[in-house]
């Protein structure tokens, strides 16, 4: 329906081009600016100490059936005990991380903002004025006339097709779509990764409290006191010699060599 | 080529020796002789090639040379080191290695201590100052600080393994029964740790441990048929149980049919030996 619009192929040359390489300077460009204003992430000897003793009190629950039962439930009771056990008596004090009260957390919420959101909004509004009045390119799918005023800024054509997307977007889109290329180019986990980190803002609300540790304690307690003792090794013999021992290629005559 | 080692090393073109070494490390390996021909040669004569790989090199081979008592050129890899990254804890440890390979374990001490200082979490730090404490044959001292280590840091593997040794060079088979159950539960599919614990629980003795000795060596030969030693503690430990007096008939009917079907299951290994000649000795160092 919408009549197919030729596009001046100087545009292709002088606006998309230069949008995606400007997207792409600007994103590498931020990725070692993040680097540079890293803060290290200290743990004190209690977080490390208690994390450790979190996953072993779960590799307990999970894998304890590859041990005998006494060694099981001496462990079990280690944790679990009601006068003295672990999970059940360790208390730790807990500092809620808000931004008030640590500092740390304020600065780098500021770092967060300024190096991903500021240049974002600044480079943005720069090209929107400098490549503004005309059509840069189409997306390959239809769209309503509600997209026309957000896609088509600076393009005052009523009849123009929701489709013709100015340069403004066309930046929008870049930002986006690079990130596979960031990933080959900066290695995963690049601080260029705009998508990754506002995913990240969204559920760092989840992440920021360092796992109460208290909660996590009484979890654990909870999931260790409903575990019991399945030894996997009850018919390891009948299984073993169900079948004859796989001799097949063990005696080459190399030994692989040592030190020396 | 001045070693009159193995003369293929030195033929081997620079990427090769590159990638040797990265394998080794990747791996984990400790062929330090080897690391010391390969990794010498290429850093002084393909330094320049390298890149910035040549630091990870320099403390490949660095710790390999102090394996092989080259000072020198556990020297030389330390000074580059030190010049390109001053002040890095991590160089630090490597400064202290070097002095307890020429055993000033006082001054090693010392080092360790002000890496603590900067980093009170630093593990490897502190598992130095109990390697230290080992290398003195203070063994007992090696052990508390030892447990006091993995009270903090309970999920370090390497450190539970070295002191189920200790334990077991000091004949305490019950607590080093219990770091070696740590270690099954954190890798329950590691056959050499199950086979350990089997020997641990032989060694201990009496009918309960015999009969948890024979489970973990089935349970090890379940998963590694090719685990030569487990199968000979199978024999031993079934043996010994039908043997026992204290046992009634069904056990002891069970127990002799166990050692029947390891009795033929070695005899299949002997006659595939005997096509390949292997000595019995090479036989039983056969645990993998």
């Amino acid at each position: 329906m919408a009549p197919e619009l030729l596009l001046d192929s100087n545009i292709r040359l002088w606006v998309v081009l230069p949008i995606v390489f400007i997207t792409f300077l600007v994103g590498v460009i931020r990725h070692y600016v993040s680097i540079l204003l890293q803060s290290d992430k200290k743990l004190t000897l209690e977080q490390v100490s208690d994390s450790q003793v979190l996953i072993r009190s779960r590799i307990l629950r999970e894998n304890g059936k590859y041990i005998p039962k006494q060694s099981f439930l001496m462990r079990k009771f280690y944790f679990n005990n009601q006068e003295d056990g672990f999970l059940k008596n360790t208390k730790r004090k807990v500092v809620p991380p808000s931004p008030m009260t640590d500092p740390s957390m304020l600065t780098d919420m500021m770092k967060g903002n300024v190096t991903n959101v500021l240049p974002m909004i600044l480079i943005g509004g720069w090209i929107n004025w400098t490549f503004s009045g005309f059509v840069t390119t189409k997306v390959p799918f239809p769209l309503t006339l509600r997209f026309k005023p957000m896609l088509q800024q600076g393009i005052e054509l009523l009849s123009l097709d929701a489709s013709w997307v100015s340069s403004a977007s066309w930046y929008f889109l870049n930002v986006f779509g690079l990130r596979s290329m960031y990933s080959l180019i900066l290695g995963q986990d690049n601080g260029a990764d705009q998508s990754r980190i506002m995913q990240e803002q969204m559920s760092g609300a989840a992440i920021a409290m360092p796992a109460d540790t208290n909660k996590a304690f009484k979890a654990e307690w909870e999931a260790l006191e409903l575990t019991d003792h399945q030894w996997a090794l009850e018919g390891v013999e009948e299984e073993l010699m169900s079948r004859e021992l796989d001799l097949d290629g063990m005696f080459s005559k190399e030994l692989p060599t040592g030190i020396f | 080529g001045h070693y009159c080692l193995d003369i293929n090393v030195l033929i081997i073109v620079f990427t090769e020796m590159r990638d040797k070494l990265r394998k080794w490390r990747e791996d984990n390996h400790r062929n330090s002789e080897q690391i010391v021909d390969v990794g010498e040669e290429l850093i002084n004569e393909h330094a320049s090639k390298l890149g910035d790989d040549i630091w990870i090199i320099y403390e490949q081979v660095m710790i390999a040379a102090l394996d092989c008592s080259r000072d020198d050129l556990a020297w030389t890899c330390l000074q580059e080191l030190k010049k390109q990254f001053p002040g890095s804890q991590r160089v630090k440890r490597l400064a202290g290695m070097r002095l307890e390979a020429l055993e000033k374990y006082e001054d090693a001490s010392k080092q360790y201590d002000s890496i603590l200082q900067d980093d009170p979490t630093n593990t490897a730090a502190r598992k130095r100052k109990i390697s230290i404490l080992k290398a003195q044959g203070k063994s007992a001292e090696a052990i508390r600080e030892l447990n006091e280590y993995l009270e903090q840091f309970v999920g370090d593997q390497e450190a539970w393994h070295e002191l189920s040794e200790l334990y077991i060079n000091e004949h305490d088979y019950g607590k080093a029964a219990f770091c070696l159950e740590e270690l099954m539960m954190t890798n329950p599919h590691n056959h050499l740790y199950c086979e350990q614990y089997a020997e641990v629980k032989y060694t201990q003795g009496g009918l309960e441990n015999l009969e948890l000795s024979r489970k973990y060596f089935a349970q090890a030969l379940k998963l590694n048929n090719g685990n030569m030693r487990a199968l000979f503690g199978l024999y031993m430990s079934a043996s010994h149980i039908a043997a026992s007096p204290k046992v009634n008939a069904t056990v002891k009917k069970a127990n002799v049919k166990y050692a029947a079907w390891a009795t033929n299951q070695i005899n299949r290994a002997y006659q595939v030996t005997k096509t390949n000649q292997l000595p019995v000795e090479e036989l039983l160092l056969r645990s993998s």
